[in-house]
């Protein structure tokens, strides 16, 4: 066991800290063209593809080094580069499962930015039980025809591309109908309507599906395969920002400290008060615990181990934490934790962001309700961990019953 | 960076598995239990002939000069097989004898306790429950090139067998610490009955106990060092006793039927046992990160300890508890050997801090 730092990635962390606080913008960027330029400077300094192989454009960066940018970005409160989902893992799907052909045509623009991209799984009727999905993609000699509705699309409104899962067959087991495909956003068939949620923001969107083509070229893998692909897909959307997130985490603590110095009850400061002190000795611990699990997991995927279904106990983990954070964060600030216009500067939740983006409480509170849903709900995660990690007995489930 | 245990800390953990299976199984412990001493002087001299009384102890003092990762693993071991023993409270005296002691305290005390020869515990607690060292009670006075210690110290693990007493006391200014041995004239050590009788605790009192000025520790930081140390110590075993509950209710939950399937099968069980190994798991990274923390002097040592002491204890309660859940009445019979990793998950939570202490600890650091 030895949790220091090598050199030479202590190294890499100086020099990532000196590069962002010379280059985070230090206004909001506003448009989309802004935030594409955002993303080409982060790719041009090498900080976008990190972990890609670098035959396609990446840097072959250890999880570490990946760690180590996400964290300093954290740090610095920079904006994310905006082909995120493209990066994060539908580039590495088609790295992994796409033709010569389609690597050569979608890569680089993904890391460039060129093209961004969206996923295309999640339908009204198909949440946890994603392979039930509905959306048709018919064979018609040269091209599929898809007809369908997805939801919970996330950039939909500002993506190019999308990677797909429609059925192609429906007459065989659900998990063995489904098929893989890249859809051409930009074509008369797809229709994308933002989808407002409780926070008040529209981050995600609902895409419609009517008569939309679907090149042959387009198929990712095989026909049937893509329960399979998809489950690489969601692999990649676990466990990767880990240390990242605690480290917002931390900061958000630090404002929650300066808040709870100025705001007073009974004529003193908040923080001499004793429930309150209890509270946040409590949520500073857990906080900590993701931290070191963080680094346990690092750990692992340093060494070249995967973390395999033991992943869904980290998602549990820090999904259902964030939960109790902004509750508690919100418990102890009380009113001021709401107002999101108009209140104390002295209580607001990021008042020096160097992206000008001003944060509030009651977003941070409310975004969180969606991480124990998004990815694999909470439950959906215990029950892979009871069957696949404790090796519990499956539950008789009604749909495996009839197939 | 890595997590992971080296190729020599894994082949400890499971000889220690190995051995603990087959030496020390529940109805050993259940043996223990009604023993009078509370633990066997055989199974500790096997313990000094593995080396594990003397891991974290230096060379000369016949020890392997190991660290507290070590130590750690060998306790979580010990918490899985709720072992009787005051190996937590003899290692933590002598390694504060080993790091603020003088030459002649640790030629006394050092071979004595890596060669099994000696127990040790510390007494941390007094009659109020408050662990702020300003408000140790028990005084320490200077008389005639002799130290009398006055009061009383609650709580102490082991003491009916320990030959030396880590005892703080108020010494002028600061908080001193004293290694007592109970012979000393008016020690009087008081066995109390509790929950676990695999955690044997005593009354020890010092009605003017007159010790020699050289029992003080002469360098300052000990208390501070116990806490942690402790604290990690006991968190490593609360995870080794909250592991196998964990275990117990996972293997229960595959055969237990009830309406024609396996419980397991049900998800209000499966949900549960699945929140439970969370819980398990962040234990260990926060057991394992203070262990390594402390060992290497790293800035966040202290507050590891603490987190770590504050999140096992909550954690290993309720996996505990749950493992009774899952396993309904039986769980609820004496006869049926979960109780005994539960109370020993439940002793251990007011010992070297509470999680209430340690949590005013964590803000004193991080909120100032």
């Amino acid at each position: 066991m030895d949790l220091n730092l090598s050199p030479e990635d202590r190294a890499f962390r100086e020099r990532t800290r000196t590069w962002l606080e010379a280059n985070v913008p230090r206004t909001e960027l506003k448009t989309l063209e802004e935030r594409r330029a955002w993303h080409r400077r982060m790719f041009d300094a090498g900080y976008v593809g990190l972990g890609w192989p670098k035959e396609y454009g990446g840097q072959g960066a250890s999880p570490m080094k990946m760690a180590i940018v996400a964290d300093e970005m954290a740090r610095a409160n920079a904006p994310a580069p905006i082909n995120g989902l493209g990066i994060g893992f539908i580039g590495p799907t088609i790295i992994i499962h796409g033709t010569d052909a389609q690597k050569q045509r979608y890569l680089k623009k993904i890391l460039s930015a060129e093209e961004i991209w969206c996923q295309l799984y999640s339908e009204p009727n198909s949440g946890s039980d994603l392979a039930s999905l509905r959306t048709r993609a018919e064979d018609r000699g040269d091209h599929f025809l898809v007809n369908g509705q997805k939801i919970w699309t996330s950039g939909g409104h500002i993506s190019d591309w999308g990677i797909l899962l429609a059925r192609t067959d429906p007459h065989v087991a659900k998990h063995k109908g489904i098929s893989c495909f890249l859809l051409n956003m930009r074509q008369p068939g797809v229709e994308v309507r933002p989808l407002k949620q409780i926070t008040g923001s529209a981050e995600f969107n609902e895409v419609f599906m009517t008569n939309a083509r679907v090149e042959k070229s387009d198929l990712i893998g095989r026909l049937g395969q893509g329960w399979e692909i998809a489950q690489t897909t969601l692999g990649f959307e676990r466990g990767g920002n880990s240390i990242a997130r605690v480290t917002r985490y931390a900061s958000a603590f630090d404002r929650l400290v300066e808040a709870a110095k100025k705001l007073k009850r009974g004529g003193k400061p908040l923080l001499e008060d004793p429930v309150v002190r209890a509270k946040l000795g409590r949520v500073y611990a857990e906080m900590e615990v993701q931290r070191y699990a963080a680094l346990r997991v690092l750990s692992m995927l340093q060494k070249g181990d995967s973390p395999g279904a033991a992943s869904s106990i980290t998602k549990l983990s820090y999904s259902e934490f964030e939960k109790r954070y902004y509750e508690l964060c919100l418990e102890i600030l009380g009113p001021y934790g709401q107002v999101t216009d108009g209140g104390l500067e002295e209580s607001s939740l990021d008042v020096d962001s160097s992206s000008g983006v001003r944060s509030s409480w009651a977003y941070a509170f409310l975004w969180a309700r969606a991480g124990t849903i998004y990815s694999g709900s909470s439950e959906i995660q215990k029950n892979v961990i009871g069957e696949r990690v404790l090796g519990l007995p499956k539950e008789i489930r009604a749909d495996r019953v009839k197939a | 960076m890595d997590f992971s245990f080296s190729a020599d800390q894994q082949l400890l953990k499971n000889s220690a598995r190995a051995f603990l299976d087959e030496h020390v199984k529940p109805a050993h412990v259940r043996a223990l239990w009604d023993d009078p001493r509370g633990e066997s002087d055989t199974l500790w001299k096997e313990m000094a002939q593995l080396g594990w009384l003397g891991l974290a102890l230096p060379e000369d003092a016949g020890g392997s000069a190991l660290g507290l990762v070590e130590t750690a693993i060998l306790q979580e071991e010990l918490g899985r097989a709720a072992c009787p023993s005051p190996y937590l409270p003899t290692v933590l005296a002598a390694m504060a004898i080993d790091r603020f002691g003088t030459a002649a305290q640790k030629s006394r005390w050092l071979p004595a306790v890596a060669g099994g020869g000696a127990r040790a515990t510390v007494a941390l607690m007094e009659r109020e429950l408050d662990w702020d060292a300003r408000s140790i009670q028990t005084r320490a006075d200077e008389s005639g090139g002799k130290v009398v210690l006055t009061g009383v110290k609650q709580f102490v693990p082991w003491a009916h067998v320990a030959d030396v007493i880590l005892v703080p006391a108020a010494a002028g200014a600061a908080p001193a610490v004293f290694a007592v041995e109970p012979s000393a004239p008016g020690v009087s050590v008081t066995p109390l009955t509790s929950m676990d009788p695999g955690l044997r605790l005593s009354t020890v009192t010092l009605d003017g106990a007159t010790v020699p000025a050289e029992a003080r520790l002469p360098s300052s930081g000990a208390l501070e060092f116990l806490l942690q140390r402790g604290a990690v110590g006991a968190a490593a075993e609360m995870l080794g006793a909250a592991r196998r509950c964990l275990d117990m209710a996972v293997d229960y939950a595959k055969v237990r039927e009830q309406f024609g399937q396996p419980i397991g099968s049900f998800q209000a069980i499966r949900h549960k046992c699945a929140d439970m190994l969370l819980d398990v798991e962040n234990s260990f990274s926060a057991v394992y990160y203070a262990a390594w923390a402390l060992a290497n002097d790293a800035e966040d040592g202290p507050l590891a300890a603490s987190v770590a002491k504050a999140y096992v204890s909550d954690a290993s309660r309720k996996v505990c508890g749950d493992a009774i859940q899952v396993h309904g009445g039986i769980g609820f019979t004496w006869e049926y050997d979960l109780h005994l990793y539960f109370k020993r998950a439940k002793a251990l939570e007011p010992l070297y801090g509470d999680a209430d202490h340690h949590r005013e600890l964590i803000v004193r650091r991080v909120a100032r």
